[in-house]
């Protein structure tokens, strides 16, 4: 068994902070720097809501959101006049991913730490160990089922250390006190240590056709402590605070950096090595309550909060609070940064009756691109797309029925607070479309600099690298100006067979069969209810 | 009639239950005085936090190869459920096998 193609993907990684880290003579990541002057580059645009669900799921699968139907971590389900929110997995993607469609043509992959490929494929051929699951149930979710014995022989594997803490990664849109936000930085570098050396001891004694690992501390120091890495904010006079935690986020870059060369060197020089992110990063500077707006315009009610903790927890959830009986549009989660109207879908709902449809999202429109800002009167929202535009396909009836693009492209908020915009005490960071897309190794072009690709492009790509054809429903495209002429003779890009679509075991099937059903208890996961 | 065909039925539910209860706790380090029956209670008993909940449905689910709809189970006049048994769980498994797939809601 020879490893053909190694893939890292660095969760909302950015050339704003690596094209800074990789210059000079000392650079924090030296073999990045090697990287971008040996290899090629390419910004890589993400889904119309750059957010790690959509995003990873669209690389992961070639296809828009339209079509793989993951929009958020949470779905709204509207239930009469009830909305429940439940937790997307791996069972609510409509589209092969590649690890299924390697698999099924022979080829064995290792996937480490993606999100949504839990529960596995049961048609994997290699290793799966799904990102975004809890400690206590890594081994049920890993494939093959020996494999978590197997983990645990290997030096000082810590499950604990590896797995999603929920407590602790819902602090990432938080705001933290300066003491939590170093433990926060600190909490990501024994935990990427732990998906490295699986990484390392899969592509050593297994060598996988395609090894595949994704390191998410990247995006969560960037939440957090973007301040402290943004280099733009690295001018004038700097706290002692503020240089301690630019220290500790360059030992995580760094060490992130070491990870990156040994993988690339034990892979072999035979090895094409892609790297790719599902979004990248900027600053945010205000807070934007858009429900706050929405119900000054008398589009949703508040419900009122009891006045006890579970109220105040439900208070600060991650999903609105709302009077449904009398709201007509909402947005349901921060993340989603989308807009959902309530459709009459029955006698006896409420909401909105679908002939006055159109009339109230046009009027929705209006009301949203006049929210401005009270000081210059610059629009809050600088693009509202509406779904048939940016989420086209199969599954857009799942999306949320407007899409916004703040003006500092941050998320909204949905807390019941006013005013409905104000600054943020301390500059935050927050997803940009533009990602990274890079690759190095034979037939790579070298010092190449691409224009902006796709994320649906890297699919594509890892499966052309791994000797397969792209599939022919495969939205993304293997980017030919990254190959040099040679090696685009020697080994031409086909286009094959559609993908099969849905998974064909009978679990998956029985779920696609019955797709309005959730476990509404996914709610109490998130640790937000009673 | 009915009782004596529903009655092995049940049992070989809960002895699955049992089995993936069994699967699912094996790292959790908990140190059980009575092992694993019937009457155990997950949340009191075995430290089922929700997200563990969630995830025996889902081994439940993957067992059975269908939708089992266990929000009918968990939740009860739009509240969640303090505790449950294991046999519960089972009894709540059983009815719904004996519906069609596409019944569930």
């Amino acid at each position: 068994m020879t490893t053909r193609t190694l893939f890292i993907g660095m969760d909302g990684a950015t050339f704003t902070v690596l094209d800074d880290l990789t210059a000079g003579p000392e650079p924090v990541m030296p073999f990045m720097a090697k990287l971008f002057a040996q290899g090629a580059r390419a910004k890589l645009r993400s889904t119309p809501n750059p957010l790690t669900p959509p995003a990873w799921v669209s690389l992961m699968t070639g296809r828009s959101p339209g079509h793989h139907g993951v929009f958020d971590f949470i779905r709204t389900e509207e239930r009469g006049d009830d909305v429940f929110f439940t937790l997307y997995d791996s069972r609510d993607c409509r589209v092969e991913t590649i690890w299924s469609i390697a698999s099924r043509q022979g080829k064995r992959v290792a996937a480490l730490n993606f999100p949504f490929t839990a529960p596995p494929p049961q048609d994997l051929q290699g290793f799966m160990v799904p990102g975004f699951v809890p400690w206590r149930h890594l081994r049920r979710n890993c494939a093959p089922k020996d494999l978590y014995d197997r983990l645990k022989s290997i030096p000082d594997f810590n499950p604990k250390e590896l797995a999603w803490d929920f407590e602790q990664e819902k602090q990432a849109l938080d705001e933290l006190s300066d003491d939590d936000r170093e433990k926060w930085v600190s909490y990501h570098l024994p935990r990427e240590q732990q998906w490295f050396r699986i990484a390392e001891h899969l592509l050593r004694e297994e060598a996988p056709d395609l090894m595949a690992v994704m390191f998410d501390g990247v995006d969560k120091l960037q939440h957090q402590a973007w301040l402290y890495i943004d280099p733009r904010q690295q001018l004038g006079e700097l706290s002692e605070y503020h240089q301690r935690m630019r220290v500790l986020c360059m030992a995580y870059f760094r060490q992130l950096d070491g990870f990156i060369e040994r993988l690339v060197t034990l892979a072999g020089p035979e090895v094409q090595v892609f790297l790719a992110s599902d979004h990248g990063f900027t600053a945010t500077h205000e807070i934007v309550r858009i429900n706050t707006y929405l119900e000054e315009k008398g589009y949703l009610k508040w419900l009122d909060v009891p006045n006890t903790d579970a109220g105040r927890r439900r208070e600060d959830s991650m999903f609105a609070y709302l009077d449904w009986a009398n709201t007509f549009a909402y947005c349901g989660t921060p993340s989603s940064n989308g807009i959902t109207i309530r459709k009459i879908r029955k006698p006896g709902d409420t909401g909105v009756k679908p002939e006055d449809y159109e009339a109230l999202r046009d009027r929705l429109i209006h009301d949203l691109g006049e929210f401005r800002d009270p000081t210059s009167g610059e629009r809050i929202v600088t693009e509202i797309h509406k779904r048939e535009d940016v989420f086209s396909g199969s599954a857009m009836e799942d999306a949320p029925d407007l899409l916004l693009v703040l003006r500092d492209f941050g998320f909204v908020s949905i807390k019941n607070k006013h005013p409905a915009v104000e600054p943020r005490p301390t500059l935050a960071g927050t997803h940009h479309p533009d990602g990274v897309f890079i690759a190095y190794g034979p037939g790579i072009k070298p010092g190449a600099i691409l224009d902006r690709r796709n994320i649906t492009d890297v699919g594509s790509t890892l499966l052309y690298s791994v000797g397969l054809p792209v599939p022919s429903d495969f939205e993304g495209r293997v980017p030919e100006a990254m190959l040099t002429e040679r090696y685009l003779a020697t080994h031409p890009i086909e286009i094959g067979a559609a993908t099969l679509g849905r998974r064909t075991d009978a679990n998956a099937a029985s779920m696609s069969d019955s797709e309005k059903e959730k476990i509404m208890a996914q709610l109490q996961m998130l640790g937000y209810m009673e | 009639m009915m009782q004596a065909a529903e009655k092995p039925r049940h049992g070989m539910t809960e002895s699955a239950v049992l089995t993936i209860v069994e699967d699912l706790i094996q790292d959790w380090g908990l140190e059980l005085s009575t092992g694993l029956h019937g009457a155990t209670l997950l949340v009191e008993e075995l430290d089922f936090a929700s997200v563990d909940i969630i995830q025996l449905c889902v081994a439940l689910e993957q067992h059975y190869g269908r939708k089992l709809g266990f929000q009918d189970l968990l939740m009860v006049d739009g509240s969640y459920v303090g505790d449950l048994s294991i046999a519960q769980v089972a009894k709540f498994v059983d009815a719904r096998l004996m519906q069609p797939a596409g019944i569930v809601q």
